[in-house]
């Protein structure tokens, strides 16, 4: 494929104009002079169309869903239905402030009764929350719960410790501090847990084992209920990070599998958009002995009318404003209605299967540290192409330059420059297809040309370590650095 | 039918020979028998037009603001957006692409997360502005969080006019640490903060923050944040303001704020029921290496062309993991972008004079409720923007509320704790100006409250 990126020397927007506020800002009857500004907020005056032209630009510099195969591991980066996105438009769904008499919000509050209803199936938990924010939001929310749980229980001076096995998102070890906690990682074999080093490990300190599964080396952890028995045993709490859920889709659930608190990321497995990094939504799921901390308010049904529940004593209260992020909510409600329960089965099998079909094509050219049979993603080490000087980062570089998007690399920290690669269900044979011939090409390419990539897009390589170094933050910073206008920071010529 | 998995069972077929299986159970075959699930029972797929009309019957039994006279807001705005902004969030580059962690592929989110941050800078007056969190209430956590890896001490003193949500997830982020949410009472007459406390406080000792909102929750201007910084010494202090708010006021860094959050729902996008929202965060650059979430920074390419890149990872999750500054990964970038689109639509002139023609409302608004026998208007005696509190002195704000709700009129926002067990509180309601609030509306506000208050019986 040739593929060449937009490339517009488009200026930040303050460059566009010359025209800006000067002064002070207007005076307002009643607030005294100390509180006006006394210079007016710096910001361009420009025409719609000038805005518009501008922002379109941009996005033309922007890989997206619906222009390239985005193959970003541990993201599942599906199709994004163009239906939810018109449903979630909807006045009745947009116009609704938080604080409306539950009366004129009975649809917004049915929708999320409906959601936590077929979310707690999926999940195997009997009570759900969609208040948290984010996936990670949603791992500190359950572990505020689980340490409320243990306060009551009268163990938290006892129970200090988090347990996670080293291939943990990063986002499990900084929530779990953030909520208090001290953590240990375990080494895992084989790329999944050492159940004897985890029989080890836990004790009477344990306050809860942080897993997904399948885990970020795209294996699904077989010894699951034997894990779960070894936490329990020792008084812990399991907790199942959601974000690869989109493989087991219908197979198995956290429920079944023991566990006793999960998130969910309604932005991977169930296609709300993910924005360039958000808004996304991260549910919680809680088994009988938590469900009692989980945040307030909870939607009920009483009769034929739903109402906000306050009187959860136990709960741990909020963790954001407002009942959650309901326009992505109803984005999801969408996304499984339309699927119904065999079609989240057909997801979680054709994502599968996607994977294994690339993970088996592209593992004849680049070593594949675990076992062949993997779930929603797999890893690939890039450490052979250090011989010829060339790096994964190089590669991923290089893969741009084809029009589709770079695997994450260097995640999970135990495999040497690794990739780690996920094609969700939404990838055509074709799509596939593609993208191993693409991979190849890049695999074949001249050294040079992987070390001098990308150039297919807006802009070369950027040097990201030396952009830390000596980090210019915003149009303040760039005015004091002098940076003249449509000139770059520091932007010695080679 | 669905067609968003590509329908081709000779290719799946195929596909499962390439990899040596025959069914698709084989691709499970690492799943214990024991741990297999039957049927998870939500029901058959629905054709998209059926979807649709199953769940527009759920949504029509809502009633959206615009069918009232609407006097809601606070920290959700109801207010009114440019169709120009919803067009760029549409742009599927923008919406269904993930955190730019490839730079050279993403310049176009990257460079307006740069000049989304450039704008809260501006707004605030501070050095550093990261690209994006949760929401108002989430941002103040983790500024309280920064507070306390700049000050040592194990208490953070907060208003107690501040929404409880907001004390609530406040109490929540300090509970990992060990650290305690302090309430300042706020003086009667005027609701603004008890500088004579804070003080107090300070002085008992073991303080390592204080948090201040403009306007507070009760819509008010705190002038006491002019004398704040020198009660604090070199405590941190943390604003919460409202952006709208900034483009008329004196910006915080300049009464001593080292840390300014706020929620950005207001800037580019509807309230939804109170989600997606987009959390504000700057702070002192000498801060920025122990602050949270992500940051975009200028840089250039190696042909030394202008780009820009997510900077000072290593304080993030992904890479610090336990020792980071924050859990978070996945933020609001979507809204960010609507923030920054809406501010350049409408302009800095006219964002000012938005404000000021909100705040003339609310004036108007106000004078006309202060006539009616049985309630307080404003409540405070203090200046105000767009958002100022009344007081009953008569009935509940929840019956009063309802009896305007049954005549067309959304009164306002209740100020009250709503979990069982919280302490009496005084029937307060916030009411806010927003566009739609014409002359129209404001004299059927006044008739509907005149007559709930008619109908209430006895004093309170």
């Amino acid at each position: 494929m040739t593929f060449r990126q937009a490339r517009w020397d488009e200026p930040p927007i303050w460059e566009l104009s010359a025209s800006a506020p000067t002064g002070r800002a207007p005076s307002i009857s009643g607030v005294p002079d100390r509180w006006t500004r006394k210079e007016a907020l710096r910001w361009p005056e420009l025409s719609e169309l000038e805005v518009l032209r501008h922002y379109t630009r941009l996005s033309q510099m922007n890989f997206g869903i619906e222009t390239v195969t985005y193959p970003l591991g541990s993201c599942t980066m599906k199709y994004n239905p163009r239906v939810s996105e018109v449903i979630a438009r909807r006045k009745t769904a947009t116009e609704l402030h938080p604080e409306q008499p539950v009366e004129t919000v009975q649809g917004a509050l049915e929708i999320i009764w409906r959601l936590e209803r077929m979310l707690s199936r999926i999940t195997g938990m009997p009570e759900i929350s969609l208040q948290p924010a984010a996936g990670a939001h949603g791992e500190y929310s359950a572990l505020l719960m689980v340490r409320a749980y243990f306060r009551d229980k009268g163990e938290l001076g006892q129970r200090t410790e988090v347990l996670l096995p080293d291939t943990a998102h990063g986002t499990n070890p900084a929530s779990a501090t953030m909520a208090g906690f001290t953590t240990r990682e375990l080494p895992s074999k084989g790329g999944c847990v050492d159940v004897d080093a985890l029989r080890a490990a836990v004790s009477d300190k344990t306050a809860c084992f942080m897993l997904t599964n399948p885990n970020t080396a795209g294996l699904f952890e077989s010894d699951i209920l034997e894990i779960a028995e070894t936490v329990h045993r020792a008084g812990g709490m399991l907790y199942y990070d959601g974000a690869n859920l989109n493989a087991i889709l219908g197979i198995t659930h956290p429920g079944k599998m023991g566990f006793d608190v999960a998130h969910l990321n309604l932005h991977k497995t169930f296609a709300t958009p993910h924005g360039g990094g958000g808004p996304g939504a991260g549910v919680l799921a809680a088994n009988a002995t938590l469900a009692p901390y989980l945040p307030i308010p909870r939607v009920v049904k009483s009769g034929r009318k739903f109402r906000l529940d306050y009187d959860r004593p136990k709960s741990i209260g909020k963790v954001r404003s407002g009942p959650g992020n309901f326009g992505l909510d109803l984005r999801a409600f969408v996304f499984t209605l339309i699927h119904g329960e065999e079609g989240l089965k057909h997801v979680a099998r054709r994502a599968v299967l996607n994977s294994n079909y690339v993970a088996a094509r592209l593992g004849k050219r680049l070593p594949r540290p675990f076992r062949p049979l993997v779930k929603h993603e797999f890893l690939l080490s890039g450490e052979p192409l250090l011989s010829r000087g060339v790096r994964t980062l190089d590669l991923a570089k290089r893969l741009l330059d084809e029009g589709v998007h770079a695997p994450t690399v260097y995640f999970p920290m135990i495999v040497p420059e690794a990739l780690m690669v996920e094609l969700p269900e939404t990838e055509s044979r074709r799509a596939l297809d593609e993208y191993v011939a693409a991979f190849e090409r890049a695999l074949d390419d001249t050294d040079e040309h992987l070390r001098g990539a990308p150039t297919a897009t807006s802009v070369g390589r950027i040097d990201e370590v030396e952009c830390a170094r000596h980090p210019l933050l915003s149009w303040k910073d760039l005015r004091a650095e002098g940076v003249p206008p449509g000139g770059a920071p520091d932007g010695r010529k080679p | 039918m669905v067609h968003w998995i590509p329908d081709s069972q000779r290719d799946e077929e195929e596909m499962l020979r390439a990899i040596g299986l025959t069914t698709s159970d084989e691709l499970y075959s690492d799943v214990p028998r024991k741990a297999r699930i039957g049927r998870l029972g939500i029901g058959a797929a629905q054709e998209e037009g059926e979807a649709v009309r199953t769940v527009d019957k759920i949504l029509d039994r809502n009633r959206p603001f615009s069918r009232f006279a609407n006097f809601l807001g606070g920290r959700y705005a109801t207010r009114y957006l440019p169709a120009a902004v919803d067009s760029v969030l549409q742009r599927s580059e923008f919406y269904t692409s993930y955190t730019p962690y490839q730079a050279e592929a993403s310049q176009g989110m990257l460079q307006a997360l740069f000049e989304f941050q450039s704008l809260w800078v501006e707004l605030t007056g501070l050095d550093v502005a990261n690209a994006s969190l949760y929401d108002g209430a989430t941002a103040s956590g983790e500024a309280l969080l920064l507070a306390r890896r700049v000050h040592e001490g194990r208490r953070f003193l907060v208003p107690a006019s501040l929404p409880w949500e907001e004390r609530s997830v406040l109490s929540n982020y300090a509970t990992g640490p060990g650290l305690t949410v302090v309430e300042i009472p706020f003086e009667e007459r005027t609701g603004l903060i008890d500088l004579g406390r804070i003080a107090e406080e300070v002085r008992k000792g073991d303080v390592f923050g204080v948090l201040a909102d403009v306007p507070n929750g009760f819509g008010h201007l705190d002038d006491h944040l002019f004398e704040l910084r020198s009660t604090l010494g070199d405590l941190p202090l943390i604003v919460r303001a409202d952006p709208l708010a900034l483009t008329v006021l004196e910006p915080p860094a300049r009464y001593g704020a080292d840390i300014v959050v706020g929620e950005g729902q207001s800037f580019g996008i509807p309230p939804s029921y109170g989600g997606p929202g987009v959390g504000l965060f700057a702070c002192r650059k000498d801060f920025v290496r122990l602050s949270p979430g992500r940051i975009v920074g200028a840089t250039h390419d190696k042909y030394g062309r202008r780009a820009y890149a997510l900077t000072l990872q290593t304080r993030e999750q992904h890479i610090r993991r336990s020792r980071a500054t924050s859990n978070i990964c996945t933020n609001e970038s979507l809204i960010a972008l609507a923030f920054v689109v809406y501010a350049s639509v409408v302009g800095p002139r006219g964002l000012a004079e938005l404000q000021r023609g909100l705040a003339e409302r609310a004036r108007t608004i106000a004078s006309a409720l202060a006539g009616l026998d049985g309630l307080r208007s404003p409540r405070f005696e203090a200046p105000y923007l767009s958002d100022f509190t009344i007081e009953l002195t008569r009935g509940t704000a929840s019956e009063f509320l309802e009896r305007l709700r049954k005549r067309g009129v959304l009164g306002g926002v209740p100020l009250r704790d709503p979990r069982p067990g919280a302490p009496d509180q005084p029937e307060r309601i916030l009411v806010s100006a927003t566009e739609t609030v014409d002359d129209k509306a404001i004299a059927k506000l006044v008739s509907a409250a005149s007559s709930a208050l008619a109908s209430t019986g006895g004093s309170k």
